[in-house]
């Protein structure tokens, strides 16, 4: 009689276990986002940034139990793919994402080019997608399912120009220096209809390959036009840091400028911190804050640090993402999740308050617009010199 | 326009660039060409061996705080001993077979890179530089540490010619690159040769690695560029000729620094490119190929 119970319970207790977690199972499902950018190679410390972003915000929500979508809580499962800022490899992972993992939701890319190479996908197949990239025709008014992650040159450029203008006048030539791509040529042309209206004299405007670590004869070229000011708009940071050094040692004493990804840890280690001393650049955020700092610590948890700020813009916008699906009741209509999408602003970013806006200079509201910060390196360190809202 | 003492500033300004990209072009190629021209081995993770001893320096020197040159004689001779047990594990059963060997190589680059990867993520690293600040000579100012790197890259040549030249194992390697049979008649044992090859391929590339750690930032795929130089410097020279990487070191480096000073980098590339192929329309062993 006991060896029969015994029997009957080695076979029930398994089978109820399996029914419990069949029942669990049913009721938490997962959520798969996508991330598609650099995750290596020039412009990682930037990629890496979008991952985090999107990775801390789901490690929250998972935490308080999951999202909550309707009647069911989905597990936030964040599946990422490198494409090293180039298009061929973001077009294979955006392709992965959309026909092998079947998610309709992606964070990236990050490079231009490689933006206007899986545009083409994601409108097609109704993917509403957090991005990245510079250029200008990543938005246009037909873009339904693309927004804006960060500003651009067109969002902060002009009005650093413009501080520029005003507390150092005594600068009046410029060189720019960008990458020989996408991003590159799109920024130089941006940056340079701002330096024309405030009338400063372009002396050179140089376009290097991504690869190239000796500046030694591209620099020897451009001081021979004795600027005022270099400007490394597109440039990655640890390159950026690179190519002041070796200005630097060729002699250069003038104004350095960065108006356009920010990094400043990995410009002063590859300058050393007495030639980075003084360069003005566009910065992401207020590293000094408590939000940031929290941040900090919470991208410690998901990635190896240092976070670039970059991973602001991409929790903000990966918490907005979250909260239009969750708003929109939705996982797989991303017609009415986009629709939500738009209605989250003005939301709460660890910043300040964000919105939705472009119309005048994209023709559509996909772009992001946060508050704007002018900072400046002091003993290795970034201060913040303004803020622009 | 220029004027003329501007001119002859510049033109200073070109060669000074030039030859000391030369140097280390030279160290990498005359690595590739002697582990190719003893094993007929087309080394692909020739690049890595360079992105080993730069890691090696970030973390001894930088990370650890060990002395700057010594770092770099122990990156050398680390690197040159893991190149001839990657010869003696990896790549014996394929000499003589160049596609093989080549892929092989190709695999081992790939893992390496990955590996690097993952012990030290993908962001750029820095190092602090042994050596700063500029020599001025009149208008014209050479940085110390690339001055430091080419006259230790220098050194080295001078150190590598004097093995190869005047010690037996040196007139073995280069009877094994002329005719590897009637050397082994004479009693030279590839077995020795082979692994002896690859580690001092190896060392050379260490050298080039270390030397350069300080003045650019390491990262995992810091090594395609100067494999990518060293391949266009030995194809040039003449794939197996250590006196053809030397020349086509120096031509390639020259070329590149007349044309991205006077033009830019992009049309620097093509050029170095296009040299390449007039030379090999011409003389399709390289300059000093046989």
């Amino acid at each position: 009689m006991k060896m029969l119970l015994k029997r009957i319970l080695a076979v029930m207790l398994p089978t109820l276990g399996l029914v419990w977690a069949g029942a669990v199972a049913a009721q938490t499902e997962t959520l798969k986002i996508g991330v598609v950018t650099a995750l290596s190679g020039p412009g990682s410390e930037w990629g890496l940034a979008m991952d985090g972003g999107m990775k801390i915000a789901a490690m929250e929500v998972n935490a308080k139990g999951g999202l909550k979508v309707g009647n069911k809580t989905y597990k936030v499962e964040v599946v990422s793919y490198d494409d090293q800022y180039k298009a061929a490899l973001s077009v294979t992972g955006a392709t992965r994402l959309i026909e092998q993992d079947k998610i309709k939701f992606v964070i990236g890319p990050l490079g231009s080019a490689a933006l206007l190479a899986v545009k083409p996908l994601y409108e097609q197949n109704k993917i509403l997608a957090i991005i990245g990239s510079y250029t200008n025709k990543a938005l246009d008014k037909d873009t339904k399912y693309m927004y804006r992650g960060y500003p651009t040159q067109t969002e902060f450029a002009g009005p650093i120009v413009a501080w520029l203008k005003k507390n150092k006048p005594a600068l009046k030539t410029i060189a720019q220096i960008d990458m020989n791509d996408e991003s590159g040529w799109g920024a130089q042309k941006l940056v340079k209809e701002f330096l024309d209206k405030e009338g400063y004299q372009i002396v050179s405007g140089e376009l290097i390959e991504r690869s190239l670590k000796d500046f030694q004869p591209v620099l020897t070229r451009i001081l021979a036009t004795k600027p005022d000011i270099i400007e490394t708009g597109s440039v990655p940071a640890a390159t950026q840091g690179l190519i002041i050094r070796q200005a630097r040692e060729l002699g250069f004493k003038g104004q350095f400028v960065n108006l356009g990804g920010p990094g400043v840890p990995l410009i002063v280690g590859a300058a050393g911190k007495e030639f980075a001393e003084g360069l003005i650049t566009y910065a992401a955020a207020d590293t000094s804050t408590k939000a940031f700092k929290d941040l900090e610590a919470q991208y410690a948890k998901v990635l190896k640090p240092p976070m670039n700020e970059f991973a602001v813009y991409f929790y903000d916008g990966a918490r907005m993402l979250l909260a239009a699906i969750q708003a929109a009741g939705t996982v797989d209509d991303t017609d009415k999740v986009r629709a939500a999408l738009e209605k989250v602003p003005p939301f709460k970013g660890i910043q300040g308050t964000i919105r939705w806006g472009g119309m005048k200079d994209y023709g559509s509201n996909h772009q992001i617009l946060t508050p704007i910060f002018i900072g400046v390196i002091k003993n290795g360190e970034q201060a913040i010199l303004g803020r622009m809202d | 326009m220029l004027e003329r003492p501007e001119l002859f500033e510049l033109a200073i300004k070109i060669v000074i660039n030039g030859l000391t990209s030369s140097l280390v072009y030279i160290l990498m190629a005359l690595g590739f060409t002697l582990i190719f021209g003893i094993m007929r081995i087309v080394n692909f993770a020739h690049g890595e061996l360079y992105m080993i001893a730069a890691f090696l320096v970030y973390v001894l020197a930088g990370s650890l705080g060990w002395n700057y040159y010594l770092v770099v004689i122990l990156a050398a001779v680390t690197v040159g001993l893991f190149g001839a047990a990657l010869e003696r594990v990896l790549f014996r059963p394929f000499i003589g077979r160049e596609l093989n060997g080549m892929i092989m190589a190709l695999a081992v680059s790939i893992t390496l890179q990955a590996a690097a990867f993952i012990l030290f993520g993908p962001e750029d690293h820095s190092v602090e530089r042994p050596v700063s600040g500029v020599i001025q000579m009149g208008t014209v100012m050479v940085p110390r540490d690339r001055l430091a790197v080419g006259l230790i890259a220098l050194f080295i040549l001078g150190l590598f010619y004097l093995f190869m030249r005047y010690t037996k194992a040196g007139l073995a390697m280069r009877a094994v690159v002329q005719d590897e049979e009637i050397a082994s008649i004479h009693g030279v044992r590839p077995r020795i040769i082979y692994p002896l090859a690859f580690g001092l391929g190896g060392v050379l590339a260490g050298f080039a690695g270390a030397l350069m750690a300080p003045i650019y930032t390491i990262y995992p795929y810091m090594g395609a560029q100067p494999m990518l130089k060293a391949f266009i410097v030995v194809i040039l020279g003449g794939l197996g000729s250590i006196p053809g990487a030397v020349l086509g070191g120096v031509v390639l480096g020259l070329a590149e620094s007349v044309f991205a000073t006077l033009i830019n980098s992009t049309v620097a590339t093509m050029v170095s490119f296009a040299i390449v192929v007039v030379i090999l329309l011409i003389k399709p062993t390289g300059l000093l190929g046989r």
